[in-house]
């Protein structure tokens, strides 16, 4: 079991170091940022006086050297743009980030796993293709599109709820259901399959034979062995499809999260901003999915005891 | 929850003082610092006037200048190139400190004789005339400027030159007795001035919040708090107004103007601000040497219809680069600028343009309407045989020598030509420094009569010269004056004042209030 | 069992047979998918046809006009006209046209790369196959969408990055597919019989591997194809992907945004197509995915 964790985390650290040091040399072949720092309409010699001035003039490697320096004294170097530390600028867009993903993830477990079991359940009529026909619809709707048809309906025509930020628990909604709105789908269709593998499984079999109600069958043996797989899935797709959508969804509500500084960061080259905010993704990432990983090894007997 | 966001601002207002009036503006851009030297940015001058005072002030419900004290209470030249100013006693920043010649001292010549590069490369364009400020005593200073200056005020009452506290500044990193380039990166983000309202938080990019600053010198801010938030959605920003989360926000674009009016809750605001949209044209790029294509270029973009289209007529479409504001200098007798697409077919044809490719490149969202009126730029083109395409990038590429034609703004950084032409097109200027504009000592010479004879009939000649060669070989079109809205609660009085720069947010006392219907 | 497989494969009944047997064995969402699928893909493909206009053609006098049936409608212009006049009709064509063509560029570039590499994975194991599996773990902690946000911030949005970009998505799936089905079958005793006889890895590759890996290939290859229609519409409405004046159907959505509360029918044509399309691929991928079990079942 040690060995496992410990070889996971190595895995995740030589994964992230990897991923800065490709995002770092990218941003340098896209052109010189000092472009987008100086603003339009500024003379040769002011130019190169600021291309000094921030650091840009030195070779490539010098820069690459500086900026792995600068994890060392936790600052992540300055901001282009805001000119101070990148990692109060990041610190400050977590929390939202991280509001929004458990909201948004919360609604689709409340949601999609009782939907998916009463799917499985309801396998052979109308019931279940009905929802699986919606969770099809769901997953074909963008989220973009079902978040600007909210505001246009709850917020623009009937004023019933807020657009901007994060400010009070009315702002959740709409941001929360457009998180939600895929992930629901995808999690309802995996829950079902899930549950049909093992509804057919021959203890279901015997726990029926042992007389215990369908409810008890269904919701203990059946769903806490499904759910193994369910975590396995919330942990890969859903942190994915969760990633992704929080930049939308905080693009088009103005949330202050990680996704809209990554995207403003991205537009306005913002180099410092940029490469630790994927950094902070990746490492969100990669660390939910190392701790699943470790649950499932901890599930999983062949794992645990180290024989695998 | 309908509305009840913005019923709570307002009534407060309704219910008398015993209660905070506070504001709520939806902004489509909220600035990364706020540094007054060392910004000239559109989202920038938003901020600086609420906080910030210069010496020579303005009465901004005028179109033109008219100077009044701000800082400095009197001012006299005392020889041709010196100017005495006696500055206001009592007058305390935010943080407690009075202010002295001092700071003024500090303020102007953290620009005069900047060492730290952002304000090196604001001063080169605007105050390179001026040499150095120096104290006489507590409360009077003295400015030398290097020749004579015909637009002291006018450079006196820059938002460049708006003055910060030293001690304050010096000490905020480092050695508290020198100014360290650290120290002005700090201030940017903890500013500190004379104006009626402290800022008293800054989320840069995201959130600004003045509060009235009981200290100040003038007549007291007429709110006690406003909250400006990062909006930057236009859709967002209407159904914010709507919903109640804002009070007031910025940039509705003309297309979207219907949406306020039809509400009863609601109105708009608005002006032709003072800017121009401009194309400008690589006067260097291989395919665009001859003058002639780039005349034609120019000559088939039908401005008018633009404004019709895009602007429902709002906007202004100039017979030359000239404003209104620019006073006794505004020439709108100069046709420097017009719309004859058989002139441009005749002129193409002389020239042998052979349908090469003109690309035209584009901000994606920057400019209102930037993109729309790029496409449709094109296809005027397009109506007199030019082989144009539009190109969408993010990058300013206007200092690259492949760029042929593309969008910016020419924005009125001060009231007289210099501060809006002069700024973009002096010779050794940001356009022919980035290469895709040629002065020549005939230019420059010109140039000189313009910016320095104290004759204004002599500017104005020199400027008519100016335009002439704009015109004879375009390296610039200016398309229009945008119609720039602000949309608000029916109970806010507020319209952008005549007398200031574009986008100045002024809250100051007279400048807003509160209808009581 | 999997000689059966090539067996099956290679015994080809009429393509018309074929098509009737599909149709018969589907359910009514599934008929119902078939056809959007169907129109979707005759629509798209003579775009350039039933397009009723140029969709670059603008008119600046007749701005942001209503559909059929509306006030202000203008003659012609069935579903209104957009920001500078242009037909949201011709324009939603031609989209759909572009949106499609990007989905099946990107998703063949990325079954070709990824099977290329689990292919050469697979047989080559070792170090060779410790990289390319360890590219696979690292591409599957790393958000899809961020990279090509990232991407298309550095290198600009153009069609063609959008078609590498496009092409990238997946890989690691199909890789992973190819891989898996090369190691399986690595261990059978044809194959070894076939390497004793002296048949090279890319005989082994073409002749054994490829055939058995096209079932659960097609599946992946339906589905992601959904889902890069649904990349490319997100990166098109924030303005990261392919530019105006051309229209993909996430980036008339994107720009149509703006004038939601005023213009809708800019939004709702393309909007509906790109959820019929999504919505016709996922039922179909969905389908597929279950015959293609319960074929394995069956083993």
């Amino acid at each position: 079991m040690l060995r496992h964790i410990t070889r996971t985390l190595f895995k995740m650290v030589v994964t992230l170091f990897v991923i800065v040091t490709l995002v770092f040399f990218a941003t340098r072949l896209s052109g010189d940022p000092i472009d987008y720092v100086v603003g339009q309409g500024i003379t040769q010699e002011d130019r190169d006086l600021l291309t000094r001035y921030y650091g840009l003039d030195a070779s490539i490697w010098e820069q690459y050297v500086r900026f792995l320096g600068s994890f060392i004294d936790g600052q992540f170097g300055l901001s282009f743009v805001e000119r101070r530390p990148v990692a109060e600028i990041v610190a400050e867009r977590i929390w939202p980030s991280l509001q929004l993903l458990l909201s948004g993830v919360s609604l689709t477990i409340l949601v999609a796993v009782p939907l998916g079991i009463l799917a499985a359940i309801h396998r052979s009529n109308w019931i279940g293709s009905t929802v699986m026909t919606i969770a099809f619809v769901g997953y074909a709707v963008p989220n973009f599109v079902l978040a600007i048809f909210m505001v246009l309906v709850f917020a623009f025509t009937l004023n019933w709820l807020p657009v901007v930020g994060n400010s009070t628990p009315w702002h959740f909604i709409m941001p929360t259901i457009t998180l939600a709105g895929a992930l629901i789908a995808a999690l309802t269709r995996f829950t079902r399959n899930a549950m049909l593998d093992v509804l057919s499984q021959d203890f279901m079999r015997t726990a029926r034979a042992k007389g215990l109600s369908e409810a008890v069958v269904i919701l203990k043996h059946g769903f806490s062995n499904a759910s193994i797989t369910i975590l396995s899935v919330l942990g890969l797709q859903i942190a994915g499809l969760a990633a992704a959508g929080n930049v939308v969804v905080e693009a088009i509500f103005a949330w202050p999260g990680i996704g809209d500084l990554l995207v403003n960061a991205a537009i306005l080259r913002d180099f410092p901003v940029l490469q630790f905010a994927v950094l902070a993704v990746a490492f969100a990432v990669i660390i939910v999915n190392g701790l699943i990983d470790i649950a499932y090894a901890y599930a999983d007997p062949r794992i645990r005891l180290g024989r695998a | 929850m309908t509305r009840f966001l913005a019923t709570t601002a307002i009534a407060t207002v309704l219910a008398g003082s015993a209660f905070a009036v506070e504001l709520t503006v939806g902004a489509a851009n909220v600035t990364g610092f706020i540094d007054p030297g060392r910004d000239h940015s559109n989202v920038g001058s938003q901020f600086y006037y609420n906080s910030f005072d210069t010496l020579v002030e303005k009465n901004y419900d005028k179109l033109q200048g008219e100077f009044r004290p701000g800082l400095a209470t009197e001012w006299t030249l005392v020889e041709p190139t010196v100017m005495e100013l006696k500055l206001r006693q009592g007058v305390t920043f935010h943080n407690g400190e009075a202010m002295t010649a001092d700071d003024v001292v500090f303020s102007l010549n953290r620009m005069y004789q900047a060492t730290f590069p952002p304000y090196q490369v604001r001063a080169r364009d605007r105050l390179a005339n001026f040499d150095k400020a120096e104290k006489i005593d507590d409360y009077t200073v003295r400015i030398h400027a290097k020749r004579e200056e015909p637009l002291w005020e006018t450079l006196l009452n820059l938002q460049q030159v708006m003055i910060i506290p030293e001690d304050y500044t010096k000490g905020l990193t480092g050695d508290p007795k020198v100014a360290e380039n650290d120290d002005f990166e700090a201030f940017s983000l903890k500013p500190v001035g004379t104006g009626p309202y402290a800022i008293t938080q800054l989320v840069p990019g995201e959130t600004l919040v003045w509060e009235r600053f009981d200290g100040f010198w003038g007549e007291k801010a007429p709110l006690d708090k406003v909250t400006v938030k990062h909006m930057p959605e236009t859709a967002s920003r209407i159904t914010a107004l709507k919903t109640g989360e804002a009070d007031l926000v910025t940039n509705i674009a003309p297309d979207q103007l219907s949406l306020i009016e039809s509400d009863p809750a609601l109105k708009a605001a608005g002006s032709a601000t003072a800017l121009f949209h401009v194309m400008i044209m690589n006067a260097n790029h291989p395919v665009l040497k001859d003058p002639r294509i780039r005349q034609a270029m120019s000559l088939a973009v039908d401005r008018d219809t633009l404004n019709e289209a895009l602007w429902l007529g709002k906007a202004i479409v100039p017979a030359s680069h000239t404003m209104e504001e620019f006073g006794e200098l505004y020439m709108p007798e100069l046709k420097t600028f017009e719309y004859n697409p058989e002139k441009a077919k005749q002129l193409l044809q002389e020239a042998g343009y052979k349908g090469e490719e003109i690309v035209y490149t584009s901000f994606p969202t920057y400019y209102t309407n930037g993109l729309l009126a790029a496409q449709a730029i094109v296809e005027m083109w397009k109506e007199v045989g030019i082989n144009g395409k539009v190109n969408v990038v993010d990058k300013w590429n206007g200092g690259d020598a492949d760029m042929m034609a593309r969008n910016w703004s020419n924005p009125m950084y001060f009231a007289d030509p210099f501060g809006s032409f002069g700024v973009m097109w002096a010779p050794k200027g940001p356009s022919e420094s980035e290469g895709r504009f040629n002065t020549d000592a005939a230019y420059a010479e010109a140039w000189e009569r313009f910016r320095f004879s104290k004759d204004v009939e002599a500017r104005k000649a020199a400027y008519a010269e100016l335009m002439e060669r704009i015109s004879q070989d375009p390296p610039v079109l200016p398309l229009y004056r945008p119609f720039e809205s602000w949309a608000m609660n029916k109970n806010v009085n507020w319209a952008p004042k005549p007398g200031h720069i574009p986008y100045v947010l002024d809250f100051r006392a007279g400048s807003i209030s509160f209808a009581s219907n | 069992m999997a000689e059966a497989a090539i067996a099956t494969a290679a015994s080809r009944p009429g393509l018309l047979a074929d098509a009737r047997r599909i149709w018969n064995d589907a359910n009514g969402v599934q008929r119902a998918a078939i056809c959007i699928a169907v129109l979707l893909l005759i629509v798209a493909a003579f775009a350039p046809f039933i397009a009723p206009h140029e969709p670059t053609a603008q008119s600046l006098i007749a701005r942001l006009r209503p559909p059929f049936g509306f006030e202000r409608y203008r003659e012609g212009y069935l579903l209104g006209t957009d920001e500078l006049g242009r037909d949201v009709l011709s324009r939603s064509l031609h989209g759909l046209q572009l949106t499609l063509i990007l989905a099946a560029l990107g998703a063949t570039i990325g079954l070709v790369l990824g099977g290329a590499l689990g292919l050469v994975s697979g047989i080559a194991g070792g170090l060779v196959d410790d990289i390319i599996m360890g590219a696979v773990d690292a591409q599957i902690a790393i958000p899809f969408t961020l990279i090509a946000l990232l991407t298309l911030a550095i290198f600009g949005s153009s069609i063609e990055v959008m078609v590498l970009v496009l092409g990238l998505y997946g890989w690691e799936q199909y890789a992973r597919i190819v891989r898996g089905e090369v190691r399986r079958l690595m261990a059978m005793p044809f194959i070894e019989a076939a390497r004793a006889a002296g048949a090279s890895g890319g005989r082994i590759a073409f002749r054994h591997v490829l055939p058995n890996a096209v079932s659960p290939l097609v599946v992946q290859f339906t589905l992601s194809i959904s889902n890069i229609v649904l990349l490319e519409s997100t990166l098109s409405f924030l303005g990261m992907g392919v530019q105006p004046p051309t229209a993909t159907l996430g980036s008339m959505v994107g720009i149509g945004r703006d004038y939601l509360p005023t213009a809708p029918w800019i939004v709702v044509a393309p909007a509906v197509m790109i959820l019929f399309v999504t919505f016709a691929v996922q039922i179909l991928g969905d389908w597929l995915r279950d015959r293609a079990d319960v074929r394995l079942r069956g083993r």
